[in-house]
């Protein structure tokens, strides 16, 4: 009992454990608020890639696959199988405004997309970002002139009507948009178009949008052999931007519609011509898709949804013998080397803060044997009166415990509290000293994300309760062995 | 007056060596001391500083270990008890007394004295004897004067006041032998004979008292007085284990 009231009296009374806690709590919370953040960037990007791919992708080469539609009714019988869709995937260059750019293409039937990745969520433009980029740049009413008042009018009325992700699910411009009756419309990633730019909150303006442009892309088809055939070319009109929260997702992904694209690249259904005679030989090459993407039945587990998908390929790829190869791969294991960057990083960063962390176990150690100094006599005194060795290691044991059990309690404290308001405290920084931690323009993410993980938090905290005692292990023992009349006669 | 029955012997120390290693120096403190401590007496040892007093203190008290010689309490040879069971004679059969009192200064006076009962006990058993000690503690510092003192701490009391609260911790387990060094080295002349007055008053009541001082005057209070010098006790064992009423004689 007596060492619990030392103890207590301690804690009171000492203004060097009060330093010993501080640094536990602050390595405690300097570590939960880095594993936090970085756990909210690891989350959004998961987050994200999985919105991107569904959960469990099947697949051949750029030379695509044929019957995929089996393929996808197969699928879609198993009852772990949400929905699925075809893709084709191709790459190709992307002229805006001559400026040529390289972009990965994709054709898809959005409906499709939509239902397996929330593809509609990630259209970024609607109508009232254009009339409110309308009102921003407007003059005041009474300097315009009767015939410009009537075009603002016009131009008020047609973005009005205007559904902007009807025509991102549809890939038809509006005729005012189009110089050609039949040009297809084009979804492109939010950072495609070099003039695309971040403000100081991370939000883009509809007047650096590339909406209403007219690019023209050029893709090359492959035959099934793989053989390159004459580039396609076609102009479009780009009727909205998308925004799935990868950067290099964003940054090199266009979408056009899947017939399209089918089309371009010749991998539509096609009759097939006699090589040599250059006549049609009546037989039909069947069109081909280069991926099928699945979203499973919420609550079933990846793996599971994968053995199940991986089944029904098995045995389409057995009933369909000049199928390629096909593979199956989870959204995972397609972004696994984007992911395990980013979880990496987030390793190796606990890992150095880790190590910072030692210094407080080094701190509680010399904190603690100036305190065994300091009450050598009271040592002494109280080995005359009874205590035991190991009664006297206990107190600083027990006095390092509690010091732990503060620090990594405060220490949560003080995380919870940074980590919830962590973009409130960037506001205020930036607001009142012009400091950006995250600077919305470099990092892709207005909002610093953050992931409290109660795991994680259990983790550090164990950790800094055992940094205490371990801090307060080797000045206990040399406390315990103190020679009691010697510690009597310390000045 | 018709003579008292011989009371028992409480303490004995027989040929009691001790050294230190100064450097490469060795340093003979106590050299062949024989010692008898009666139950009831009160023993005054004199010497000068640096005499071995305290040295001979702390082995009586199982503070310190001999270099070569026995110390028996009752019939049990201090060097048999190891570890725990050399803590709790330390607890229960011996109470020291300070000269610079030692008192820890983040308890208040009734903590000081009360935390020699919680060394003792475990701290499960502490709730249900919780009571009964605070009782004792608050009977034993009243008995010393020291009621309206209870929850000050040592730094706010006085040098008097801080040596009885020493005492009173030292006594509050009822030990067989209060072993007080100096215990007025540190106090006026005035302070210390109060001081005297509250052992006189313990010893009366039967507690035995071994108090090292180098102040022939104190030690004149004592039952018994013998001199170390030169790490030797100038008396002999006989008169050493004088009885207690002879000892006013001496």
């Amino acid at each position: 009992m007596y060492k619990l009231l030392l103890i207590l009296r301690y804690l009171r009374r000492k203004l060097a454990p009060m330093f010993a806690v501080l640094a536990v709590t602050l390595c405690t919370a300097m570590l939960i608020i880095v594993i936090s953040v970085m756990g909210g960037f690891l989350q959004m990007m998961r987050d994200a890639a999985q919105k991107l791919t569904g959960e469990v992708m099947v697949g051949a080469d750029l030379s695509g696959f044929p019957y995929y539609q089996e393929l996808i009714d197969e699928l879609q019988r198993l009852p772990q199988v949400h929905a699925a869709t075809a893709l084709v995937r191709s790459y190709g260059l992307v002229n805006l405004n001559n400026r040529v750019l390289t972009v990965e293409v994709h054709g898809v039937d959005a409906a499709g997309l939509d239902a397996v990745t929330g593809y509609g969520g990630t259209l970024h433009w609607t109508s009232r970002d254009l009339l409110e980029l309308l009102e921003a740049q407007l003059p005041p009413a009474e300097e315009l002139t009767p015939g410009e008042k009537e075009r603002v009018e016009a131009r008020r009325r047609f973005y009005e009507q205007l559904d902007l992700r009807r025509l991102g699910m549809t890939f038809t411009p509006p005729p005012e948009w189009s110089d050609r009756p039949d040009t297809p419309g084009i979804v492109l990633g939010i950072e495609v178009s070099p003039w695309s730019v971040r403000d100081s909150q991370g939000q883009y303006s509809a007047l650096n949008s590339s909406l209403g442009m007219q690019v023209t892309m050029t893709v090359l088809p492959l035959t099934r052999r793989g053989t390159f055939l004459e580039p396609a070319v076609r102009r479009m009109a780009v009727v909205n931007e998308f925004k799935s929260g990868l950067y290099d997702i964003d940054a090199h992904r266009v979408y056009v519609s899947f017939e399209l694209l089918q089309k371009m690249l010749r991998m539509d259904a096609a009759e097939q011509v006699d090589p040599e005679t250059g006549k049609p030989t009546g037989k039909v090459d069947p069109a081909r898709a280069t991926e099928v993407l699945v979203r499973g039945v919420p609550g079933v587990p990846l793996e599971e949804l994968r053995r199940q998908v991986s089944s029904v390929t098995q045995q389409f790829a057995g009933d369909h013998l000049d199928c390629p190869p096909l593979w199956v791969q989870t959204w995972l294991e397609r972004h696994a080397m984007l992911l395990g960057a980013v979880e990496r990083e987030k390793l190796l960063l606990t890992f150095l803060f880790a190590i910072i962390s030692v210094v407080a176990v080094v701190m509680i150690a010399v904190i603690f044997y100036m305190i065994v100094l300091e009450k050598t006599r009271d040592i002494g005194v109280l080995r005359a009166l009874g205590a035991s060795r190991f009664g006297i290691e206990s107190i600083f044991l027990g006095y390092g415990l509690a010091i732990g059990v503060i620090g990594a309690g405060l220490g949560v404290g003080i995380a919870a509290v940074v980590v919830s308001h962590i973009n409130e405290i960037q506001d205020f920084l930036t607001e009142h000293y012009h400091f950006t931690m995250w600077d919305p323009k470099i990092y892709y993410f207005d909002r610093i994300p953050t992931r409290f993980s109660p795991m994680e938090v259990s983790v550090i905290a164990a950790a800094a309760v055992l940094s205490g005692l371990l801090g307060s292990l080797l000045p206990a023992y040399l406390a315990g062995r103190l020679n009691p009349v010697e510690a009597l006669r310390y000045e | 007056m018709a003579p008292s029955a011989p009371q028992p012997v409480l303490l004995t120390a027989t040929d009691l060596w001790k050294s230190f290693q100064m450097g490469d120096q060795k340093v003979q403190v106590l050299r062949g001391v024989n010692l008898r401590v009666l139950r009831g007496q009160w023993l005054a040892i004199l010497g000068a500083s640096g005499s071995g007093k305290s040295t001979l203190l702390h082995l009586l008290g199982g503070l310190d270990t001999p270099s070569a010689g026995t110390i028996r309490f009752d019939s049990q040879e201090l060097a048999a008890l190891r570890g725990g069971r050399l803590d709790r004679y330390r607890n229960r059969h011996i109470g020291f007394v300070f000269q610079f009192y030692h008192l820890l200064p983040e308890l208040n006076v009734l903590e000081n004295v009360l935390i020699s009962t919680m060394i003792g006990r475990p701290a499960w058993g502490w709730p249900a004897a919780r009571s009964e000690a605070r009782r004792q503690a608050t009977a034993l510092l009243d008995r010393l004067g020291l009621s309206h003192r209870l929850h000050h701490k040592p730094a706010k009391l006085s040098g008097g006041e801080r040596q009885r609260v020493a005492i009173a911790r030292a006594l509050i387990n009822q030990p067989d032998v209060l072993l007080a060094d100096e215990p007025t080295g540190n106090l006026d002349e005035g302070t210390g004979q109060q001081i005297l007055e509250v052992i006189r008053d313990f010893h009366r009541s039967g507690q035995t008292v071994v108090m090292v001082t180098h102040d022939r005057a104190i030690a004149s209070a004592a039952d018994a007085r013998l001199t170390l010098h030169a790490g030797q006790l100038e008396s002999s064992l006989e008169d050493s284990s004088a009885k207690p009423q002879d000892a006013s004689n001496r």
